[in-house]
C-alpha cells in the first residue's frame, strides 16, 4: 500500500511539471515548441502507461520493482529538464541574430505668453532599434511636430549604424546627435528635461549644435574602482551660416547630408567622473564655414571663415537632488569679402537644481538660463520655476512659468505659462 | 597648429581604432544567452551600474516595462549614449533581462534555479549585499530616489512575512512610488529560502 502511494505521487508529480511547464512553451520559437510537443506527446504516452500499470498494481496488489521505480525516476527527471529549459527559453533569443525595438517619446503642451494668444501643441518622436547580435545597432528617430497652420512638420533626428568594436570603442556613421555638450544628446527628450521647455539657446540656430552628419567614436573607460572617463570624437560636414541683410542670422548646425564649404569639422567631448553620481565633462569643435543661405536664397562662393564651439558641463546627484549646469557658445569668424563680413557668437548656459519629494512623486524645479547673441532680439535672460508630477518613472505632468528678460517688445521678453504631459515609451 | 595636428590626427585614429576593434576584442557580449552568464556579483554590479549610470539623465524604467529581448536593443542603445563600457552593459542587461516579464514567469513557476546561499541571518546579509544594496543602500534607507526607506516605521518591514516573501519573490511597486522594485530584486536565481533569509535579515538590521 506504501509503494502504491508513493506511484500515486510520482504520477501526480509528472503530472503537476507537464502542466507547469506548458505555459512556457507557447513562448519559444516553433522548432523549439515542435520539439517539446514531441517530447511532451512521448512523456503523455509513457504517463499512460504508467497509469494504466498502476491501475493493474492497485487491482492486483503488486508492488513496484526496483527497477520500474527507477525507470520511473528517470522519466520523472527527464521531465523536469525539459521544463526547466523551456522555462528559461523566453529569457534570450536562441534562433534568431537579431531583434528590434520601437520606442521613443510624446509630449502634449499648453502654452501661454504674456502676450498673444495661448495654445495647445503636440508632437511625438518614434525611435527605431534594430540590433545584430551585440556587435551592430542601427538607430534612428523621427520627429513630428505639429505647425501652427495645422501642417506636420517630420525631421529626421538621427540615423546612425553603431558598431560595438570591443568594450570600449564604438565606431558610429551617420547623423547622430551633436556630442558636443550634454543637453542636447542626452536631457532634450520632453520625458527627460524636468521643465516643458528647453533652456534658451539650445534650440535650433542657437548656441548648441543640435546634429552633425559623418563619423564618430565614442565609449567608456573605467579608471580604478569608481571612477571613469567617457569620450566621443567625430568628424562631420559641420554647419552653415545662414546670412540675413548682410548679418549672419545664426549658426545653423542641424547636420547636413551636403557640405556646401567642403570643409569638415572635426570635435569631441571627453568627460571624467570621479565617481558614479558626478560627472564633468569639456567639449570643443573647430573648423570652417561659409554662409551658404541668404535672405532664403541660396548662396555660393562665399569665403571661408573660423568655426569654433566651446563647452562645459557637470552633473551631479545627491539622493533626491539633481544638479546640472551648462555652458556652451558657437562663434564664427570676421570675413571682410563676405556678403555678411561680420561674425559673431552665440553663447548661452543654465543651471538648474530639482528635488524629488513626497516619496518621489513630485519635483520641484529651478533653472537660470543667460542666452547672449550678436542680435538683441534674441538674446534672453530667463528663471524659469516649474513642478512635476511622475505619473510613473518616465510619464509625467509639468507645469513651470518662465520670467523672460530680452528687448522691450521682442517674444524674447514675454513671460509665460507651460504645461505638458509627457511620456517616454 | 594643434588643430592641423587634429586634423590629421583624427582620420587616423578613427581608421586604427576601427582595425584594433575588429582584430583585438570580441564584440560587445558573447552570442550565448545572457542568462547562461549571469550570477549573483554580475546581478549585484548591473543592479549598480544601473542606479548610477541611468539615474544621471532620467527617472529609473522599470525593469518589467519591456521584454527581455527588448532590454537588449535599449541597453545596446543607452551603451551608446551614457559611456557604458561592454563589460557594464552586459551587467545591467542582466539585471534588467532579470527583472523583465519573462523572468516573473520563471519565478512564479517554481522552477527557478538552485539555491544560491543556504537560509540563516548571514546569508541574508550576502544576499542583501549582492543583489538588494544597489537600491536600498547599506543604510536601507535608499540609493536612489524612489525607493522605499525599510527603516520607516510604517515602511515595508511593518507588513507580515507572507506578504513580504510574495511581493519581494513578485516584484512590488510602492504606493506613491514611482519606482517598482523588479521580481527577487532583479535575480532570478534567488529561491524562496534565500529570500526569507534575506527577509530574516531586514528584520535584525532594520526592523527594530
Amino acid at each position: 500500500m506504501k509503494s502504491s502511494n508513493r506511484w500515486k505521487n510520482t504520477v501526480i508529480s509528472v503530472s503537476a511539471l507537464l502542466i507547469t511547464a506548458t505555459p512556457a512553451f507557447a513562448q519559444t520559437d516553433a522548432s523549439r515548441i515542435a520539439e517539446l510537443e514531441e517530447k511532451m506527446s512521448l512523456l503523455s504516452e509513457q504517463l499512460a502507461a504508467l497509469q494504466s500499470e498502476l491501475s493493474q498494481v492497485k487491482t492486483e496488489g503488486q508492488t513496484a520493482t526496483a527497477e520500474e521505480i527507477q525507470s520511473l525516476r528517470t522519466e520523472v527527471g527527464a521531465a523536469r529538464q525539459i521544463a526547466l529549459q523551456a522555462t528559461q527559453r523566453p529569457n534570450v533569443m536562441t534562433s534568431t541574430t537579431s531583434t528590434t525595438h520601437l520606442s521613443g517619446y510624446a509630449s502634449a503642451d499648453f502654452i501661454s505668453p504674456e502676450n498673444g494668444n495661448s495654445a495647445f501643441t503636440a508632437n511625438f518622436n518614434p525611435m527605431f532599434h534594430f540590433q545584430w547580435k551585440d556587435k551592430i545597432l542601427w538607430e534612428a528617430e523621427l520627429a513630428f511636430e505639429l505647425q501652427e497652420d495645422g501642417e506636420t512638420e517630420v525631421e529626421l533626428e538621427y540615423t546612425t549604424i553603431d558598431f560595438f568594436l570591443n568594450d570600449n570603442i564604438i565606431f558610429i556613421a551617420g547623423k547622430f546627435l551633436s556630442p558636443l555638450g550634454n543637453f542636447r544628446q542626452n536631457l532634450h527628450p520632453s520625458w527627460i528635461n524636468k521643465l516643458p521647455s528647453a533652456p534658451p539657446g539650445f534650440g535650433h540656430d542657437g548656441a548648441a549644435p543640435i546634429a552633425e552628419v559623418g563619423m564618430q567614436l565614442r565609449g567608456g573607460v573605467n579608471v580604478g574602482t569608481n571612477s571613469k572617463i567617457t569620450y566621443a570624437g567625430y568628424v562631420g560636414n559641420g554647419p552653415i551660416l545662414e546670412g540675413e541683410g548682410g548679418e549672419i542670422h545664426g549658426i545653423n548646425a542641424g547636420g547636413f547630408a551636403g557640405d556646401a564649404d567642403g570643409r569638415k569639422v572635426v570635435g569631441g567631448r571627453i568627460s571624467y567622473l570621479p565617481f558614479p553620481r558626478l560627472e564633468i565633462a569639456v567639449s570643443s569643435a573647430f573648423g570652417d564655414a561659409a554662409v551658404t543661405e541668404d535672405d532664403g536664397f541660396a548662396v555660393s562662393g562665399d569665403p571661408l571663415r573660423n568655426y569654433n564651439v566651446f563647452g562645459f558641463d557637470v552633473t551631479y546627484q545627491w539622493k533626491d537632488f539633481d544638479f546640472r549646469s551648462e555652458y556652451i557658445s558657437q562663434d564664427v569668424a570676421d570675413s571682410a569679402l563676405s556678403i555678411s563680413p561680420e561674425g559673431g557668437k552665440w553663447e548661452t548656459w543654465y543651471a538648474q537644481g530639482a528635488y524629488k519629494f513626497a516619496n518621489a512623486k513630485w519635483e520641484g524645479v529651478l533653472r537660470f538660463t543667460d542666452y547672449t547673441t550678436p542680435h538683441p532680439d534674441l538674446s534672453q535672460e530667463q528663471w524659469a520655476i516649474g513642478l512635476g508630477y511622475l505619473v510613473s518613472s518616465s510619464a509625467m505632468i509639468k507645469a513651470a512659468y518662465e520670467i523672460n528678460t530680452g528687448l522691450t517688445g521682442e517674444i524674447s521678453d514675454d513671460d509665460r505659462w507651460l504645461l505638458q504631459v509627457a511620456y517616454g515609451y | 597648429m594643434y588643430k592641423q595636428v587634429f586634423k590629421l590626427a583624427a582620420p587616423v585614429l578613427l581608421v586604427v581604432s576601427f582595425a584594433m576593434g575588429l582584430t583585438l576584442h570580441p564584440a560587445v557580449a558573447a552570442d550565448t544567452p545572457a542568462v547562461d552568464e549571469t550570477d549573483a556579483a554580475q546581478f549585484a554590479r548591473g543592479a549598480r551600474t544601473w542606479a548610477d549610470t541611468c539615474a544621471r539623465c532620467h527617472n529609473m524604467r522599470d525593469p518589467k516595462e519591456l521584454r527581455a529581448d527588448q532590454w537588449r536593443s535599449a541597453v545596446a542603445h543607452m551603451r551608446v549614449r551614457s559611456g557604458m563600457t561592454g563589460g557594464e552593459a552586459r551587467d545591467v542587461l542582466a539585471f534588467l533581462q532579470g527583472g523583465s516579464d519573462a523572468q516573473v514567469g520563471l519565478a512564479t513557476q517554481g522552477l527557478a534555479v538552485a539555491p544560491v546561499i543556504s537560509d540563516d541571518t548571514n546569508a541574508g546579509k550576502a544576499i542583501y549585499a549582492q543583489t538588494c544594496i544597489a537600491c536600498h543602500g547599506a543604510d536601507g534607507k535608499g540609493s536612489i530616489p524612489g525607493v522605499t526607506d525599510l527603516n520607516a516605521g510604517d515602511g515595508p518591514l511593518s507588513k507580515t512575512d507572507e506578504e513580504l516573501v510574495r511581493n519581494i519573490s513578485e516584484g512590488f511597486q510602492s504606493p506613491g512610488s514611482f519606482i517598482a522594485m523588479p521580481a527577487k530584486g532583479g535575480n532570478p536565481t534567488l529561491t524562496e529560502e534565500d529570500i526569507k533569509a534575506v527577509l530574516e535579515y531586514l528584520r535584525v538590521e532594520f526592523g527594530e
